[in-house]
């Protein structure tokens, strides 16, 4: 009996350690700070909140994301075909690997795309929109 | 001995079984009246006996998106669902919107259904912002209204439906309110509590308005 709970522990913590990837560093993260506003599976809220699943507008400025992540967006945008005039509060705490992380999870299992950024090519976007 | 013991356990046993399933039985049933009541003495079917009589809604009078006057009037022998938010939350009021929404969508054609909900922030929230607010969500005021008016008004009408909400300059927006949607009947009575951030807690409002709707 001990024997089988010191294999299941085992098992367990494999698993665990398995389980680390980006992506589920980029969903936590997405739970964190964005999913109050743009909803559990990124579907957005009606003209207040746009989609970020499946968002054309994403994936016509997939470059731009880490900078918007980051500092976040005042003025009208178009995402599949409705204007949204909102704001989105910056996010100035994340790293530029927390974004990276994020990023990947909004582009490949968010839009279906088959792979985001580096680390590295993150960085240099981000590059482009220093915190002052 | 060993025999006489077990058999014991056995009579121990049953009694859980008992217990356990007598207490299941008390969740269906009658929707209970929430919140304050008093007891008087009455005349009922012609003998004394001891009524209890529940507290209703208190009168309120606000504005909605649309600057109509809502007060009893407006409410008078419908069911309404209740919250309180505020329309720059950035935490959990999209998630409440969200799932009032919901609720707000399935029932579209019932008339006896309305949805009111106070903004805390009688500052930032004017008749013209709650307008656009909305409008962008897609709802209409003769449905959901979307509620200001003074500030005590607004924060003494939270207290009366046992909601929290205060201003607090640490929280995100500056405003700290419950998530919780309130279940109000045709008598003005509190018939439920529920988390409106919580789609299954959200099931079970539905249902239980489903079951005041019926009643009528």
């Amino acid at each position: 009996m001990k024997r089988f709970f010191f294999l299941a522990l085992v098992g367990l913590s494999i698993n665990q350690s398995c389980d680390y990837k980006p992506r589920n560093q980029g969903k936590a993260l997405y739970a964190q700070h964005c999913q109050s506003c743009h909803m559990d599976s990124g579907e957005g809220l009606g003209k207040l909140f746009p989609p970020v699943k499946n968002s054309d507008y994403l994936l016509a400025n997939t470059t731009e994301l880490a900078c918007l992540i980051r500092h976040g967006i005042d003025g009208e945008i178009s995402v599949n075909g409705i204007d949204y005039d909102g704001q989105m509060a910056g996010n100035r705490q994340l790293t530029d690997v927390e974004i990276t992380n994020l990023v990947h999870y909004i582009l490949v299992d968010m839009n279906g795309q088959e792979k985001a950024f580096t680390a590295i090519e993150v960085k240099a976007q981000l590059d482009q929109c220093p915190i002052e | 001995m060993g025999r006489i013991r077990w058999r014991k356990w056995n009579n121990v046993w049953l009694l859980v079984l008992i217990v356990c399933t007598s207490c299941e039985e008390e969740k269906t049933g009658e929707l209970p009246v929430l919140g304050p009541y008093e007891i008087h003495d009455a005349v009922i079917d012609g003998a004394m006996k001891l009524d209890t009589v529940y507290t209703q809604i208190k009168p309120f009078e606000f504005q909605d998106q649309d600057g109509n006057l809502v007060d009893l009037n407006t409410i008078e022998g419908k069911v309404y669902v209740t919250d309180f938010f505020f329309t720059s939350c950035p935490t959990i009021c999209p998630k409440m919107k969200q799932q009032m929404l919901r609720i707000y969508n399935e029932y579209e054609n019932e008339e006896d259904l309305l949805f009111l909900s106070h903004s805390i922030d009688p500052v930032r929230d004017s008749v013209a912002r709650l307008h656009s607010f909305a409008e962008k969500l897609g709802i209409e005021s003769s449905r959901w209204h979307l509620l200001t008016g003074e500030r005590d008004s607004i924060y003494g009408m939270a207290k009366h439906y046992m909601i929290a909400a205060q201003k607090d300059d640490l929280a995100p927006g500056g405003y700290a309110h419950s998530g919780a949607f309130l279940l109000v009947d045709q008598k003005r009575q509190i018939r439920g509590i529920y988390d409106g951030t919580d789609p299954e807690s959200v099931d079970e409002l539905i249902a239980d308005l489903q079951s005041l709707l019926n009643k009528k």
